[in-house]
């Protein structure tokens, strides 16, 4: 009990308090931005993270994950162009609202959805990744690999159009993790006689280079060369109706946003699954139990309120694997692996008997980045419709800049910054292509954990090819995974 | 190039990358066996072994898949009148343009010093990205150079290229 009040004290020290609400406020005006989100933010701020404490590190990159998850609906309802996936679902009746001069209610009920959704999920996290770490604990080698093949066949059969490119896209940033040096001989391994890829390839170069600069470029290009830019509605009525959600609406609504909630949560908690499907099948749901499912599409604040919700639960109970096995649910809790190994600390159920003050700053964090997200979304409305009408021309240039000066920021070293260009030309080609940059970078991220647990399957069982029947677990889960290749396979075929 | 005649020579060309590790990346640059614990070699041959296997797999369903389209005539070369190109077509000059300043600019932050480097790289870029007044371009650039630079030097103490 004295662990878990430390922890919370901790979160409430001010500078990390003033972290966490620097962190909300750059991740709403990040997600504000059309083509900026939350991950690319994340990848982009994981260099300053060097220059503050961990507790204070993570406390802003959280709020800086929470913020983008709300700001990507301001963009959604006012230009119809959500800048990330998950949300679409809530510009099918933001965007309607916004033209009928309603934007402002419409943001306001994505921002309660949004909190209310956040808030449920990191209580459940709270609750549940203390009890699910200690039954991790009992997990050995032969289920840490087994979970962390099943885990990155449906990361990458579901987040992908094709199970075959998401798997080599995996294997490759598998491979890319390799580079360095070797876990149990400490010699150097595919470093093609460069000294400087002997510490191996850092997380930065790649998460910048991969979700920031290239999907810049690839923006510029759809800009400049296929067209497809729109005006921001920025006209507000100044009916108080149109304007405020009142307290009736908000609990004529409750049932939907719990609903939607629980289903955020659970969809969060699956690795691989994300916030899109949350978002939209919270949004399918609601629809199908509304008592007017025929407003939905033409501005039916139901459906902003349960898109917002599952979405922003996802962002919290995203956490729960990370925490509990030490396998990332989406790509900005990947990043936050970076971030927690920067500071010395690897994920994953140890943590809880390691770490357990942080775990519980963490936590505390977490539920200040969801007050700070109301306060600030709520008094920083206006302001932040006002960065929808940024004008790119501006922005890219700006963006561009920092991506190159970020990825020289983490080792002062300009060889990074070759890196990341290097990653930035494989991301714009897997990007054409359709292999998935998201899958390849939670492949790199697994990799240390995956061949630890590998190498020490292979030692302990003195090359025993019968090892994982000897473990039930570790079998269960690799018929799991046998499990979802042939269907995922068998359903391909069937479409082709 | 179709659809998936681009599909199957990137199948193709993943499947030969995937050999030339396998056959010569792989041997050259990983350390001989120890003697303890396992070879360093064996992850990153199971990895590229598992992408070779499945490139192989997806050139062969889409040369099978080619062969019906071509033989039911489906299989469209150009676009037609009113097509707009995808999303995926490659724009290889746009992103050159972008790359090669990207690439000059840390040896002309070096040659240049900061400052004047990091304010023509900017003005480059915002040219490119379609900026075509003046006034706009020195603000900007003259500004985010400020902000980075004093960031960079007051703010975390980085050394500067």
């Amino acid at each position: 009990m004295e662990i878990i009040i430390a922890g919370f004290i901790d979160s409430l020290a001010p500078f990390n308090l003033m972290f966490v609400a620097v962190g909300v406020t750059f991740g709403m005006i990040a997600g504000a931005i059309p083509g900026v989100n939350g991950p690319m933010a994340i990848a982009l701020c994981v260099p300053l993270s060097y220059y503050m404490s961990p507790m204070t590190a993570i406390g802003f990159l959280v709020g800086l994950n929470k913020g983008a998850f709300y700001g990507g609906s301001i963009s959604g309802c006012l230009l119809n162009a959500p800048g990330t996936p998950e949300a679409a679902a809530t510009s099918w009746d933001g965007y309607p609202m916004a033209k009928k001069g309603q934007g402002e209610k419409a943001l306001r009920m994505a921002l309660y959805g949004s909190v209310s959704g956040d808030v449920f999920a990191t209580f459940v996290l709270i609750l549940v990744a203390g009890p699910l770490a200690s039954i991790a604990l009992y997990m050995g080698p032969p289920e840490i690999f087994a979970l962390i093949c099943l885990a990155m066949t449906i990361i990458a059969g579901l987040g992908t159009s094709s199970l075959a490119k998401g798997l080599m896209a995996a294997a490759l940033g598998i491979l890319v993790g390799t580079i360095g040096m070797e876990p149990v001989s400490a010699l150097p391994r595919l470093t093609f006689g460069l000294y400087q890829l002997e510490r191996g390839i850092a997380l930065i170069p790649i998460g910048i280079g991969m979700l920031a600069f290239s999907e810049i470029i690839l923006q510029l290009e759809r800009r400049l060369h296929v067209g497809g830019d729109c005006d921001a509605t920025l006209k507000f009525s100044d009916k108080p109706e149109d304007r405020f959600v009142t307290k009736k609406e908000y609990f004529q609504n409750f049932k939907t946003i719990l609903r939607s909630a629980i289903y955020g949560t659970a969809v969060g908690a699956m690795p691989g699954l994300g916030a899109p499907v949350a978002s939209f099948f919270a949004y399918d749901q609601a629809k199908k139990s509304s008592k007017n499912p025929e407003k939905f599409g033409k501005g039916a604040i139901e459906g902003i309120a349960a898109a917002e919700s599952a979405n922003s639960a996802v962002c919290a109970s995203a956490l729960i694997p990370l925490f509990t096995l030490g396998i990332p649910g989406n790509v900005a809790a990947a990043l936050l692996i970076g971030a927690f190994v920067i500071h010395g600390m690897i994920p994953g159920p140890l943590m809880f008997e390691q770490n357990a003050q942080f775990i519980y700053s963490i936590y505390g964090s977490l539920i200040m980045a969801s007050l700070f997200l109301l306060v600030i979304g709520k008094f920083g409305l206006k302001a932040s419709c006002k960065v929808v009408s940024a004008p790119r021309v501006i922005l890219y240039p700006i963006i561009i800049f920092t991506c190159l000066m970020g990825s020289y920021l983490g080792a002062y070293n300009v060889f990074d910054v070759t890196l990341m260009l290097f990653f930035a030309f494989l991301a714009y080609f897997m990007n054409k292509w359709g292999y998935s940059h998201i899958c390849f970078i939670i492949g790199f991220i697994l990799t240390p954990i995956w061949e630890t647990a590998l190498q020490q399957v292979i030692i302990a069982s003195q090359l025993d090819p019968i090892m994982f029947f000897k473990r039930p677990v570790a079998m269960i889960l690799m018929a799991l995974t046998l499990f979802v290749v042939t269907k995922t396979t068998l359903a391909s075929f069937k479409k082709t | 190039m179709t659809e998936k005649t681009r599909e199957n020579a990137v199948s193709g060309g993943i499947a030969l990358g995937s050999l030339l590790f396998l056959l010569w990346v792989i041997p050259t640059f990983t350390p001989a066996y120890p003697g303890y614990g396992v070879s360093s070699a064996l992850l990153p041959n199971a990895v590229v072994g598992v992408i070779l296997a499945l490139s192989v797999l997806q050139l062969v369903v889409g040369l099978v898949s080619q062969h019906k389209a071509k033989s039911s005539n489906t299989d469209k070369d150009t676009l037609e009148d009113g097509e707009t190109p995808s999303g995926d077509q490659i724009y290889l000059w746009h992103f050159a343009s972008f790359m090669i300043p990207c690439i000059l600019l840390f040896p002309a932050l070096i040659f240049l010093t900061f400052i004047p480097g990091a304010f023509l790289f900017l003005a480059l870029i915002q040219y490119l990205c379609g900026q075509r007044n003046i006034r706009t371009l020195v603000i900007v650039s003259a500004c985010t150079t400020a902000v980075i630079y004093l960031a960079m030097v007051y703010g975390l103490g980085v050394p500067l290229p």
